[in-house]
């Protein structure tokens, strides 16, 4: 009777720090949701399955399908025309929970950071996790589902944000 | 006892109206500086037929019912219409596919999906240029959207700065 109790109060405990790590990045997005200077996209997984339905004759497309069937969600928060982005950037990264994510890359050019971690679950990448940092610039970026990192590079081409172009990045890193 | 039904009939008409918009055209619909626009389906089939391009005219047809509410240099919406109203919404089977904020502009898309084919469509969008609210029903495939959407890239490609070739009047030619 005592090892259940116990076992499920590490199973609770364990489950409750899980959440309340993921939602430090989740308070972050919510932190700067309203704020004007901030440009936040969110993609439901909804939109994701509708696409992956589509079928077309375009080979480029029919790439793209392969990655968008899987993902699950996209979060971006933006902003471009800033002062403070190196200090969003280190704000940012503080509150990434680094024992969850793995990191992925690093890159630091001059006054640009780049950062990404991916958060897995044996081979499957669950999460990925983008930063970017410039004195003008920011860019936090989350994709959800299963991820293919040789494919999600290719999404890069697609999304018409800011920031995502650093995906690029993964496909370089691989080769 | 005919009042009672005629009355349960009219309550429920009227309710599964303002279901189809969530209530938020009929709410707005009469304010003053208000354009709401019901489209039936009878006169989406009529303007089906000015519409040049096979592909357009078909998905046009395939409108059963179309609604539009907009504001001029306005937003009538208020933050717990919108909660309201995107809770409404869920209820009702809609998914929320994409939110954009971006400074004061404020867009939100829904809709309600069975298999590869979009039920009803749904965007509400606020700015200070103004606010609106779209809803359009019918039954569209999604290969048949992806073909407009994908015609009207290309075209606006060409606009852009790509090279447009324009249709070559036909002549008539008489040959001895």
């Amino acid at each position: 009777m005592k090892h259940l109790f116990f076992s499920l109060l590490f199973l609770f405990a364990g489950a409750f720090s899980a959440a309340a790590q993921n939602d430090a990045i989740t308070r972050f997005f919510d932190q700067y949701a309203e704020d004007e200077r901030f440009t936040v996209v969110y993609i439901a997984p909804k939109l994701f399955q509708l696409a992956a339905k589509i079928e077309t004759d375009d080979e480029d497309w029919n790439n793209i399908r392969e990655v968008v069937k899987d993902l699950g969600g996209l979060r971006v928060l933006v902003a471009d025309s800033i002062t403070d982005g190196v200090a969003l950037y280190k704000s940012a990264l503080s509150k990434v929970p680094t024992n969850e994510y793995s990191e992925l890359l690093t890159v630091r050019d001059k006054e640009e950071h780049v950062r990404i971690w991916t958060k897995d679950s044996g081979n499957i990448i669950e999460e990925l996790l983008l930063l970017v940092g410039k004195p003008d610039e920011f860019v936090l970026l989350s994709f959800t589902g299963k991820i293919d990192l040789d494919k999600i590079s290719s999404l890069a081409k697609v999304l018409d944000v800011k920031g995502a172009d650093q995906l690029e990045k993964i496909k370089s890193t691989k080769n | 006892m005919k009042a009672i039904q005629v009355f349960i009939a009219f309550f429920l008409t009227v309710n599964a109206l303002q279901a189809q918009d969530l209530g938020l055209y009929w709410k707005y619909k009469d304010y003053d500086g208000a354009i709401a626009v019901s489209v039936p389906r009878w006169a989406t089939f009529i303007g089906a037929s000015f519409v040049d391009e096979k592909a357009d005219r078909k998905l046009v047809r395939k409108i059963r019912k179309a609604r539009v509410l907009f504001f001029e240099d306005t937003s009538p919406f208020s933050s717990r219409d919108l909660k309201k109203f995107v809770r409404k919404a869920k209820r009702r089977g809609l998914d929320e596919l994409v939110t954009v904020r971006s400074g004061k502009t404020n867009v939100r898309i829904l809709a309600k999906s069975r298999g590869s084919t979009i039920k009803k469509i749904v965007v509400l969008f606020s700015s200070p240029e103004g606010a609106g609210l779209v809803t359009v029903k019918g039954k569209f495939r999604l290969d048949e959207i992806n073909r407009v959407i994908e015609k009207s890239r290309k075209e606006g490609k060409k606009k852009d700065g790509g090279i447009m070739i324009p249709d070559v009047p036909k002549v008539p030619v008489i040959r001895a």
